[in-house]
C-alpha cells in the first residue's frame, strides 16, 4: 500500500470555542496584554500633562497637543511580536491548528484594543468638557481625528492598535520562519519601495497633491483607508504563518 | 487490528540534511510504542509531522484516517508535548495546566492533581524559573492528564531524577491500564522504557530499521560466551551483529534464534547462552549499520546529526 485514503474513519466533532479560548491563552500574558499597555498610557499621559502645565506655566495659553498620545498605540507592535514569539509555540502543544491561534490572537488583540480606544475616547471626552483640564492641553482629543465625532475617533484609534498589532504579528511571524536575513530582505524592500514612492512624487512635483489628499481626505477617510490595508497585511501574516513549523 | 496512524513514504528534507527518507510504518489503537534511535536519527521530526507542527516534504500522513495538517478535529484528539517546548513568558504550570484543560477534552483535573503532587511541582513559580526536571515534569502532566486518544512524549523524563522517572513510568501504566491510549514514546533510556513499550519503532538516520513487538526484538538476536572455536561453530554462519574476544573466550551476539537441536549443541559445547536486552540489541543494530555506512561512504551517518540541529533550531 503506497497511498492512503481517508473517509473510514470516524467523523468527530471539533470541540467548540476552540478559538475563543485562544484569548484566554493570550491573556495568560497578563503583563503584555494588560499592564505594559496600561502603563504606557499612563506613563505617556503623565508625562503630556506635566509638559502641558510647564508650557502653560511659560505664558502659552493656545491649544496644546503632543505626539505622546501616539505611544500607547505604538506598543501594539510589541504586542504583536509577543503574542507570536511567545505563545506560537504553546499553541502547538495544545494541538490548535495555526488558524485558530491566528484568529484567536487576532481577536485577543482586538479586545486590548477596544479597550484602549475606550480609554483614549472616555479621555478625550473629559478633555473636550474641561477646556483640556483647564489649561488647554490635549492628550487624547485631537481636533484632526475628533472631526468626525467620538464614534469616528472611537474606530481611528481601534484601527490603528489592529494596525500595528498586525505588523508586529507579521514581522515577527517573518523573523521566525525566515530569520533574521529574511526580515532584513523584508524591511530593505520595504524601505526601497518607500523610497522609490518619494522619488516619484518629488520628481512629478506632486507634494502638495500628496498634501491635499491627506487634508481631504481626512481622520475618517484614512481610517476606512487603513481598514483594508490591515486586513491585507492579516491575510499575509496568516499565509506567512500557515505553512510555518513550530 | 486498528491503526490510528499510517505513514506512506515520509520524507523530510532539511535545507541540507536528509531527516525522513520514505518512512511508511502504522502505529495500531491502544498501544504502547517506543520510538527509538540515536540522536538525530529523526525521531522528532516524524512526531511533530504526525502532529501537524511540522510538514513533511513529501510522503502521506494519516490520523484517525485523515490528514492532521489544519485539521482540529484530529489535532484535539492528540497532545505532543516538545521536549525543549516554549511557554509564553509569564505562565506558570498553573496557567498552562488550565489552558491544557481548556484544549484536551478529555483532561482529567484529579489525575493532573495528583501528578503535581507526586512531582512536587511549583504552581505559581513562572515555568523559565523552573528547573530542568521541573519543566519535563509540566510536559508529563499535560501529556498524561490530557489523556489523548494519541499522545507522544519526546524524551520526556530529561533532567528527572531516577525517582521522578520511576512515578512517570508507574503513573504512564497505572493510567493506561485504566484509559487504554496509544501512546508514542521516544526514549534513549532503552533499558528503562522496555518494561513499558509493546512495540518498538527503531529509526536510525531516517529509516525505520525496525517495527516489531518488543517480545520478538527480544528473540531477534542470541549472545552466546564461551570457547572461541565453539562460539563459531554455534554462529553457524549467521550475522554476527557483535563480536567480544578475549584471549580464546568468545562473546558473540548474532541475529537468528537456535533450535532445539542447536540449543543442546551448544550446551554439550559448554557454551553459555545470553539474553540478549532490547538495549544491547538496538545499540548493536544502530552500530553495525553506521560502521556499514562509514565503509560504504555513505553519507546518512552524518546527516542524522545534521537533521537534529535543523529541528532543533526550529522549535
Amino acid at each position: 500500500m503506497t497511498t492512503l485514503d481517508s473517509g473510514a474513519a470516524l467523523q468527530h466533532q471539533v470541540p467548540r470555542n476552540r478559538m475563543l479560548n485562544v484569548v484566554r491563552l493570550q491573556f495568560v500574558n497578563t503583563q503584555t496584554f494588560i499592564w505594559v499597555p496600561a502603563l504606557v498610557l499612563a506613563g505617556s499621559w503623565v508625562l503630556s500633562i506635566m509638559i502641558f502645565w510647564i508650557i502653560g506655566g511659560a505664558g502659552v495659553t493656545e491649544v496644546k497637543a503632543g505626539g505622546g498620545s501616539q505611544a500607547p498605540l505604538w506598543y501594539f507592535l510589541a504586542i504583536g511580536i509577543q503574542a507570536m514569539t511567545m505563545t506560537f509555540p504553546f499553541s502547538q502543544a495544545m494541538s490548535l491548528t495555526r488558524r485558530e491561534f491566528f484568529l484567536g490572537s487576532l481577536a485577543a488583540a482586538a479586545v486590548s484594543g477596544v479597550g484602549m480606544s475606550l480609554v483614549f475616547v472616555l479621555l478625550g471626552l473629559f478633555e473636550q468638557a474641561t477646556g483640556g483640564y483647564g489649561i488647554n492641553g490635549y492628550f487624547a482629543y485631537l481636533d484632526w481625528v475628533w472631526a468626525a465625532g467620538p464614534f469616528a475617533a472611537a474606530l481611528a484609534y481601534f484601527t490603528a492598535t489592529m494596525f500595528f498589532f498586525t505588523i508586529g504579528f507579521w514581522f515577527a511571524t517573518i523573523f521566525k520562519r525566515f530569520g533574521a536575513l529574511g526580515l532584513t530582505i523584508v524591511l530593505l524592500a520595504l524601505g526601497l519601495a518607500l523610497v522609490g514612492f518619494i522619488a516619484l512624487v518629488t520628481f512629478q512635483q506632486a507634494w502638495p497633491a500628496v498634501g491635499q489628499w491627506f487634508m481631504a481626505t481626512g481622520a475618517l477617510g484614512l481610517t476606512l483607508w487603513a481598514i483594508p490595508v490591515t486586513g491585507l497585511l492579516a491575510v499575509g501574516s496568516y499565509l506567512t504563518l500557515r505553512r510555518m513549523p513550530a | 487490528m486498528n491503526s490510528v496512524i499510517q505513514v506512506r513514504n515520509l520524507t523530510k528534507r532539511y535545507k541540507d540534511a536528509l531527516a525522513l527518507d520514505g518512512v511508511s510504518f502504522d502505529i495500531e489503537q491502544d498501544a504502547i510504542y517506543g520510538l527509538l534511535g540515536r540522536n538525530g536519527a529523526g525521531k522528532t521530526t516524524a512526531m511533530s509531522i504526525l502532529t501537524a507542527q511540522n510538514l513533511p516534504t513529501s510522503g502521506e500522513v494519516r490520523v484517525f484516517g485523515e490528514n492532521p495538517y489544519e485539521n482540529a478535529r484530529v489535532l484535539s484528539r492528540m497532545c505532543f508535548v516538545r521536549e525543549s517546548q516554549k511557554y509564553p513568558d509569564d505562565a506558570t504550570p498553573r496557567h498552562a495546566f488550565a489552558a491544557a484543560r481548556l484544549f484536551f477534552p478529555r483532561w482529567d483535573q484529579g489525575l493532573a492533581d495528583e501528578l503535581i503532587d507526586d512531582f512536587q511541582l511549583p504552581l505559581k513559580r513562572t515555568i523559565k524559573k523552573l528547573s530542568r526536571g521541573q519543566l519535563s515534569a509540566v510536559g508529563v502532566i499535560i501529556g498524561l492528564a490530557s489523556r489523548a486518544e494519541v499522545t507522544f512524549f519526546d524524551e520526556p523524563y530529561l533532567g528527572l531524577d531516577a525517582v521522578a522517572r520511576q512515578i512517570f513510568y508507574d503513573r504512564l501504566l497505572a493510567d493506561y491500564a485504566e484509559v487504554p491510549r496509544t501512546i508514542l514514546l521516544s526514549s534513549h533510556l532503552i533499558d528503562e522504557v522496555s518494561n513499558l513499550i509493546e512495540r518498538v519503532l527503531l529509526i536510525d538516520a531516517g529509516r525505520i530499521i525496525m517495527d516489531e513487538s518488543a517480545e520478538d526484538a527480544r528473540a531477534l538476536a542470541t549472545n552466546v560466551v564461551g570457547d572461541a572455536a565453539a562460539v563459531e561453530r554455534a554462529v553457524n554462519g549467521r550475522e554476527v551483529i557483535h563480536r567480544e574476544g578475549l584471549g580464546r573466550v568468545a562473546s558473540v551476539t548474532f541475529l537468528g534464534r537456535l533450535d532445539g537441536a542447536e540449543r543442546a549443541a551448544v550446551v554439550a559445547d559448554g557454551l553459555e547462552l545470553a539474553p540478549v536486552s532490547l538495549q544491547q540489541l538496538i545499540v548493536r543494530l544502530t552500530q553495525q549499520r553506521s560502521g556499514r555506512d562509514r565503509s560504504t561512504g555513505d553519507a546518512f551517518a552524518s546527516t542524522g546529526s545534521d537533521a537534529d540541529t535543523q529541528e532543533g533550531s526550529l522549535r
